[in-house]
């Protein structure tokens, strides 16, 4: 007996193992889905075989782009290249500034009808929050990065995030507002801006309102 | 979750080490020579009543250190200081009475470095490039500024030189009373007083105190042997601990009273009949350390009943620096100090021993 099933088992290893013919491979699978589910139907097996497509996109219409109007004036780009807001070399000199630090301060003066000594600083305050700052000498009192601590000079142009600053050694320094202590005086007010609430170009700031916070931490 | 929580200790550190005092290669002097700061230094000798007189004249030698009040710090930086004290000779000065975790402290290293520990707004302000502490967590609140004053780009006229003295003399001016020493190599020149005489400077002698301990229980210990046999001498780790209550003059007898500790010292031991403890406090400068442990291995020289004795220096709890220029902080303790066990036969057993907020020892 053991003989014989071993000598089978030998046949079988034999013949190189095929895959089953379709035919036989469709019985199988029905019997064995039948088998498995036995409350099924008969059609609602064979309905699972039959494959079916799933659509996976849709094609839309392509929409035409409307044509864009062309706007006056010149992108950002072109306004990098045409350089209206760099200043030359020859003209980088503390010197030339100084009458425009004069003129700051007169128009300072004004606005907060002549400085005088016994002035509200809060009045003082709410009229700088609004002032144009080109003209300004500034200096860097507290910083993150203890490099920039400590520059001094008339600011030349305000952009969004940074101050342009001419220095007395004629360099001109560019330093960001972020995490930046500025102090401005001006006829003994010391006033201290703190650049990460002022990141805004000097146009939009006049239109803003400044809300009260306790203290502010670099 | 509590439980948890109170079963987590804050970490301290003991590196133990092994050596002999005469071998050409042994690193007990450069281990001295490393740690700048000591506030006391103590050593206790079993079986012995009386000093020998070398002893007690190295002791006596030990020299004086200053106290100065309100000084500025700018005036360490200036090129005359630097030149008359800091290139001759090691110079030693450290802030006194400040706390490292919450005020602004300084310290002079004899190497010539000036080392700054300052918090986020006088960073801020003093506008000294320094690197975050290593010990401050996610938001830092404290600053290492390091200034090399025998830097060569650190002359009179320099960029860098301008930028220290302007930032330390206007921009934010800072003062301190320190502590200073200056051990000077023989050459001559003006001394620490007179060159302050202008500031409120006191000059101060260590404080030196003797006392004999009767009947005391010593381990047995083997030189060779760090971990220590069950039956045959103590392991490192229970002798620093015995050493510990020793100083501090705990009596390790266990009888049972209102507070309850079941420390005694560790077996095997022996009964010693008297031992002698002597503890000197002050500003005291490693060179003179160096001086006394040759003095103490010299006491072997003669036969003495003593199988071994102990040198301990005990390190400022609030100094910015432990070892070199490793920084130091103040968790839970500022403890950083070294203990010396010397042997008859000159081996000796070196632990060093920090808290939370440090490097391992080197």
């Amino acid at each position: 007996m053991r003989v014989r099933s071993s000598s089978a088992c030998a046949a079988c290893a034999a013949t190189a193992w095929r895959p089953q013919d379709s035919e036989k491979a469709k019985t199988f699978v029905h019997a064995f889905l039948k088998r498995s589910m036995p409350k099924m139907k008969d059609e609602a097996i064979q309905d699972m075989l039959t494959r079916k497509a799933v659509v996976l996109e849709h094609y839309h219409k392509k929409q035409t782009k409307q044509k864009r109007k062309k706007t006056k004036g010149f992108t950002a780009k072109q306004r990098r290249e045409l350089r209206l807001f760099e200043i030359e070399p020859e003209q980088q000199r503390y010197a030339i500034f100084l009458p425009l630090h004069e003129l700051w301060k007169q128009y300072i003066r004004d606005l907060c009808h002549g400085l005088k000594p016994d002035a509200q600083p809060h009045m003082i305050q709410s009229k700088l929050l609004k002032a144009d700052l080109h003209g300004a000498i500034v200096t860097v009192t507290k910083s993150k990065c203890p490099s920039y601590v400590g520059i001094t000079g008339i600011i030349l142009q305000e952009f969004k995030h940074i101050f342009k600053i001419i220095t007395k050694e004629d360099k001109l320094k560019v330093v960001p507002k972020l995490n930046n202590v500025f102090s401005l005086e001006l006829d003994g007010f010391i006033s201290y801006i703190y650049g990460s609430k002022f990141l805004l170009r000097a146009s939009e700031r006049s239109a803003k309102k400044f809300k009260l916070k306790g203290t502010i931490d670099l | 979750m509590l439980p948890a929580q109170l079963g987590r200790a804050p970490r301290h550190l003991l590196v133990c080490e092994r050596g002999h005092a005469r071998h050409p290669r042994s690193r007990h002097a450069a281990h001295v020579r490393d740690h700048a700061y000591s506030c006391r230094v103590s050593f206790l000798i079993p079986e012995c009543g009386l000093l020998p007189e070398v002893l007690k004249s190295t002791i006596a030698d030990f020299g004086e250190y200053y106290l100065v009040r309100n000084l500025p710090i700018h005036e360490l930086v200036a090129h005359e200081f630097i030149d008359a004290f800091v290139k001759k000779g090691s110079c030693y000065a450290l802030a006194y009475k400040t706390k490292i975790d919450q005020d602004n402290t300084a310290a002079l290293l004899p190497n010539g470095k000036l080392i700054l520990s300052v918090d986020k707004d006088t960073y801020e302000e003093l506008g000294l490039q320094g690197r975050p502490s290593r010990y401050s967590g996610k938001k830092v609140m404290r600053y290492i500024i390091t200034v090399d004053l025998t830097d060569a780009g650190f002359h009179p006229e320099s960029k860098k030189h301008n930028r220290v003295l302007w930032a330390l003399k206007e921009k934010k001016p800072l003062e301190f009373d320190f502590l200073l020493a200056w051990y000077n190599t023989g050459a001559e020149g003006s001394t620490l007083m007179s060159y302050f005489s202008k500031n409120q400077i006191q000059a101060l002698k260590p404080k030196i105190t003797f006392s004999t301990l009767r009947d005391l229980q010593c381990p047995v210990l083997q030189s060779n042997d760090l971990q220590g046999k069950p039956e045959e001498s103590c392991s490192t780790e229970e002798l620093f601990e015995w050493l510990g209550a020793v100083l501090n003059q705990v009596s390790l007898d266990n009888k049972s009273s209102s507070f309850l500790s079941t420390y005694c010292c560790p077996e095997p031991n022996t009964v010693v009949e008297k031992a002698f403890l002597c503890t000197i406090t002050g500003f005291i400068i490693p060179e003179k350390i160096i001086q006394l442990l040759e003095q103490l291995c010299c006491y072997f020289g003669e036969p003495k009943l003593a199988h071994w004795l102990t040198l301990t220096v005990h390190g400022f709890a609030d100094s910015p620096v432990s070892w070199r220029e490793s920084e130091h902080g103040f968790h839970k303790g500022g403890e950083n100090l070294y203990n010396f066990v010397i042997f008859r036969n000159l081996d000796y057993w070196l632990h060093m021993a920090v808290g939370t907020h440090d490097d391992c020892p080197p």
